[in-house]
């Protein structure tokens, strides 16, 4: 063999023994003297959370020494396609985060593992610690598969400097969709790049103006849509109406990144329907700014999102996920790490601990407004065929925002095309 | 005699076998092995959680009779047919200008380069701003010269030109690269041969640099072509498919199918009435190969 | 006045080029509030190196370099060996059954990765090597991409140099390693960078198939600044910066290697 052949074939041997020893290595920290690995697969705490999710996991390993919770995160956009793909090849992780629209996907593949078996033995365990609305949503057929972990509302930010030179008075809790309108129209100043209002146009808005206009989305039985009425024509009108008059067009938002947080911060919008996740992102905001719940129409009905934990159906340590999962959702540690960094909130009923996340000195002032707006909720209609519901109905709605087809022919085509996905 | 012939035989297949085996291997193991499960995974329902299905060709059946599907493969075709023309041509002209001696070249090509080694993300990012019908600078640059610009990727007419447009605009330093590597191979005696023939600007350019580079350029055209095929970042982190489905292409449709819609099923044989497609296109030009390239 | 006439339109497409990498390099540079106006307005005097300090804080920044570079380093050995073999193979010895094999290759690049994700996971699994290097290089070992541009190379070197070797008596291996590889340099370094670039940017297979921290990689660090809701462009567009100058630098540098070694071999 001459010199370059010699050269290549150790490089290779080298990088071939290197792979496989580094493969081993991982392979073996998996299994230390009698301690229990337990994953945790989650969506919700990278990039801004990490820390604070580190701070849980190390007050369970604390109190319980023989369990190793090992944090795996990616983000939202692609976390799902891991967590199939982890399930299809079954190696699932022991626990993982679920959000509500796909935790019905999940239960009914049977991928979720029944808690109410793996909670036998723990007599510390009370449902009372957790809202019961939100524990009841994650039982599917009777058994409890998944904790409530976390949730967030949608309300309405708006700029009080914006409506202070205006002379506007500011929103209230009683506010209907004809005061918000009134309201955006004259705080919208084109000439200065300044906008009245901002909602975006698609499903999650949508179903939830529905409500408050009156409607439903499916039937009672959930095998027919209902949104074809004079209710859903006048959700959709009120959402695809406000782009171009008091709300920019999408083609002037022109795909900039995060449009509407950066419009809002940098004091040219004057109303914004937005979740409190941005509560953290606006507290250095450099002008007065506040929230309510929601204008309604014919109700009042808040959109709020909801995040679960689930174990997998076939971990191999059902009790230690039970008792991650019950630590992660129930604890003080949890509620008040949570309502300390409005890190979401925490789904527990003793009002006590959710009383701090008002006496937070960070704006808004008015914290209140996310508890009321949880009096009346509108929870997303949940389908198998979720994604491609969603898909179709932004779609369609979009298609009557841009002009090409009236409102009533957009939500005619998008009943017709999610009825066959319920079929 | 023949023992011999038969020994010299075998050494020859050993020889073969020598340079096949170490990509052959990993080919079949990590490609083939994979395209095969896909192939019987097109034969079934799946949603990934649940345990399969077999359901026989249904897919395709379905597949073949939706509206989805011809308007997926129209948009690749459309996507192909303004890509390739641009890109080639954009980058052969490239690699003619910065072969030649030119002060600044090596810092040129890597200029040119530059779009090449950048993530889609980033381009797509800057693409959407560069083509913002609002206050993006080529709708402005349009107005100066009193045109009216259009609504580029937000529009469904203009979402596939703004696509086949960014791009034409990333790949070019792919198509130079490989040309000017093409380029360099060409030996200075041919062309200093055919000066003295008399040849020079475009009689050479037709009858020495041309023909040289056809073995690249062939190279170029096939994987052009099957990379536009499976056309999917650009479109992906740009319009996500849209605006209203104006772009969604094949391999876009087989993304959402396996992760979003849970039809894995239904994705894989997407995917195989793909394959069948590229796989027709590309033995076409390995036919016609014949005609143009010029192997040495 | 030809030379200068050609130079515009050469220099003109530079600035387009540039512009982008421009606009990324500022905006990395640019300090949370100013990135809020639409258009970004920027003052030079307002650059701030925050994005690149919270982006060593949001991950073990150094270690995923590490990470991508050894894993994109391996691969493009390997496809570099594996490929130009093969590619020899299909160019110089004739054998039954060649231009179907050859086919079979280019067949592997039609079907899209989206779809070979998961049988490729499955396959993994069954041999036990999910979490692992070696199955973050396991698909790039070789490349029917490499193999292809590199018998195209290979094709386009006169007989004339190779039959020489033979009439001495050489072995095809020994043609290959000292009379094909040295001609097709150009050809070889501008597949290293390809080979490079493609696994430096892969996402979608190590996002399946990775899911412990230490072996991640650099574009799904990046992805781990996208949240649900909001996103830190600069921080990303600091990642973006960091990730594209170690192939920048490596294109510069096989560019000059590449050039050297025309002017060695004695063709120009």
């Amino acid at each position: 063999m001459n010199r370059t052949t010699k050269a290549a074939a150790a490089l290779l041997t080298a990088v071939l023994a290197a792979a496989c020893a580094q493969g081993s290595a991982t392979r073996e920290t998996a299994a230390e003297d009698g301690k229990v690995t337990l994953r945790y697969f989650t969506f919700s705490a990278a990039p801004d959370h990490v820390a604070d999710l580190d701070s849980i996991v190390a007050a369970f390993e604390q109190q319980n020494p023989r369990i190793d919770v090992v944090v795996e995160t990616a983000p939202f956009a692609d976390y799902f396609t891991k967590l199939q793909t982890s399930i299809a090849g079954n190696t699932a992780p022991d626990t993982f985060e679920l959000n509500y629209e796909n935790f019905v996907t999940y239960a009914d593949a049977g991928s979720l593992l029944d808690l109410d078996t793996a909670a036998t033995g723990d007599d510390d365990y009370q449902p009372g610690v957790y809202a019961a609305e939100s524990l009841k949503s994650f039982n599917h057929g009777g058994k409890q598969l998944a904790l409530p972990a976390s949730f967030s509302t949608v309300v309405l930010f708006y700029n009080k400097a914006l409506f202070d030179a205006a002379g506007l008075p500011a929103p209230t809790a009683d506010w209907t969709w004809a005061d918000e309108q009134a309201a955006a129209a004259k705080l919208t100043d084109k000439k200065k790049g300044v906008y009245g209002d901002f909602q975006p146009v698609q499903f999650f808005e949508f179903y939830k103006t529905l409500k408050q206009a009156g409607g439903e989305f499916l039937s009672a039985d959930g095998k027919k849509t209902t949104f074809d009425s004079p209710a859903g024509v006048k959700a959709a009108t009120w959402l695809v109406d406000k782009v171009g008059s008091v709300m920019p067009t999408e083609a002037e938002i022109g795909g900039t990144a995060d449009y509407d947080t950066n419009l809002f911060k940098s004091g040219k919008l004057a109303m914004w329907h937005n979740g409190i996740w941005q509560f953290a992102g606006m507290a250095d905001a450099p002008f007065d700014w506040d929230v309510v719940v929601e204008p309604g129409d014919q109700t009042k009905a808040s959109a709020v999102f909801h995040n679960a934990v689930a174990a997998s159906a076939t971990t191999k340590h059902p009790a230690e996920a039970w008792a991650w999962s019950r630590f992660l959702t129930s604890s003080q540690i949890m509620a008040t790490t949570r309502i300390k960094n409005s890190w979401e909130l925490p789904p527990v009923s003793d009002q006590s601990v959710l009383a701090g996340y008002l006496d937070a000195a960070t704006k808004p002032a008015n914290r209140q407004a996310v508890f009321d707006s949880l009096k009346s909720i509108a929870l997303p209609p949940v389908i198998a065929r979720q994604q491609e519901m969603q898909d179709t109905m932004t779609e369609e709605l979009s298609n009557a925002a841009a002009g090409r087809k009236s409102v009533q022919q957009a939500l005619t085509d998008a009943a017709a095309k999610i009825d066959g996905l319920l079929g | 005699m023949t023992r011999t012939k038969a020994s010299i035989r075998l050494r020859y297949a050993g020889t073969v076998a020598l340079f096949l085996l170490p990509s052959a291997i990993p080919l079949a193991l990590f490609t083939l092995v994979p395209m095969a499960g896909s192939l019987w995974t097109s034969l079934h329902e799946w949603n990934l959680i649940t345990p399969m299905r077999w359901v026989g060709l249904d897919n395709y059946v379905e597949l073949l009779g939706e509206e989805r599907t011809r308007a997926a493969f129209g948009h690749t075709l459309y996507f192909i047919a303004g890509y390739l023309p641009l890109v080639y041509a954009g980058g052969f002209g490239l690699a003619l200008l910065l072969n030649r001696a030119m002060r600044g070249r090596n810092v040129l090509r890597a200029i040119y380069f530059l779009p090449v080694v950048s993530s889609w993300v980033v381009v797509a990012l800057m693409w959407k701003w560069l083509l913002n019908p609002a206050s993006g600078i080529v709708n402005q640059l349009l107005a100066l010269v009193g045109l009216d610009g259009p609504g580029w990727w937000t529009d469904p007419d203009w979402a596939m030109p703004s696509i086949i447009l960014a791009s034409a605009w990333k790949d070019l330093g792919f198509v130079m690269v490989i040309l000017l590597a093409g380029l360099q191979a060409i030996p200075q005696e041919y062309r200093d041969a055919a000066k003295v023939d008399g040849a020079t600007g475009f009689k050479s350019f037709r009858h020495i640099t041309f023909p040289l580079l056809s073995p690249a350029t062939f190279f170029v055209v096939v994987i052009s072509l099957i990379n536009g095929f499976q056309v999917f970042d650009q479109v992906h982190v740009m319009t996500g498919g849209g605006p209203a489905g104006a772009s969604q292409v094949v391999v876009e449709q087989v993304y959402d199918l396996t992760f979003r819609y849970g039809r894995a099923g239904a994705a894989s044989a997407l995917s195989w009435l793909l394959f069948v497609v590229i796989l027709l296109v590309t033995l076409v030009q390995i036919r016609a190969q014949r005609r143009w390239v010029n192997y040495g | 006045m030809g030379k200068v006439l050609r130079a515009i339109p050469v220099l003109l497409g530079a600035l387009v080029m540039l512009f982008p990498f421009a606009w990324t390099v500022v905006t990395s540079l640019t300090p949370d509030g100013a990135l809020l106006s639409i258009p970004p307005d920027f003052a030079p005097g307002d650059a701030s190196l925050d994005a690149y300090r919270r982006l060593l804080e949001a991950m073990p920044f150094w270690r995923i370099v590490l990470n991508s570079a050894w894993i994109a380093v391996a691969s493009t050995v390997l496809q570099l060996l594996t490929s130009s073999m093969a590619a020899y193979a299909f160019a110089r010895l004739p054998f039954p059954g060649r231009n179907a094999l050859f086919a079979v290759y280019l067949a592997t690049l039609m079907v899209p990765m989206q779809v070979l994700v998961v049988p490729l996971f499955l396959e993994m699994r069954a041999v036990n090597l999910v979490d692992t290097y070696f199955a973050l290089l396991a698909p790039t070992i070789a490349s029917a991409f490499g193999v292809f541009l590199l018998r195209q190379a290979i094709a386009q070197v006169p007989r004339e140099f190779d039959e020489a070797a033979v009439l001495d008596g050489a072995g095809h291996l020994r043609v290959f390693a000292f009379v094909i590889v040295p001609l097709i340099r150009p050809a070889l370094a501008t597949f290293a960078i390809f080979g490079f670039i493609a696994s430096w940017n892969s996402y979608l297979w190590p996002l399946v198939i990775i899911r412990s921290p230490e072996f991640m990689t650099i574009p799904l660090g990046l992805a781990s600044l996208h949240g649900e809701f909001t996103t830190e462009w600069n921080v990303v567009m600091a990642g973006s910066v960091v990730s594209v100058v170690p192939i920048l630098v490596l294109y510069l540098f096989a560019q000059k290697h590449v050039i050297a070694s025309v002017a060695q071999s004695g063709l120009k």
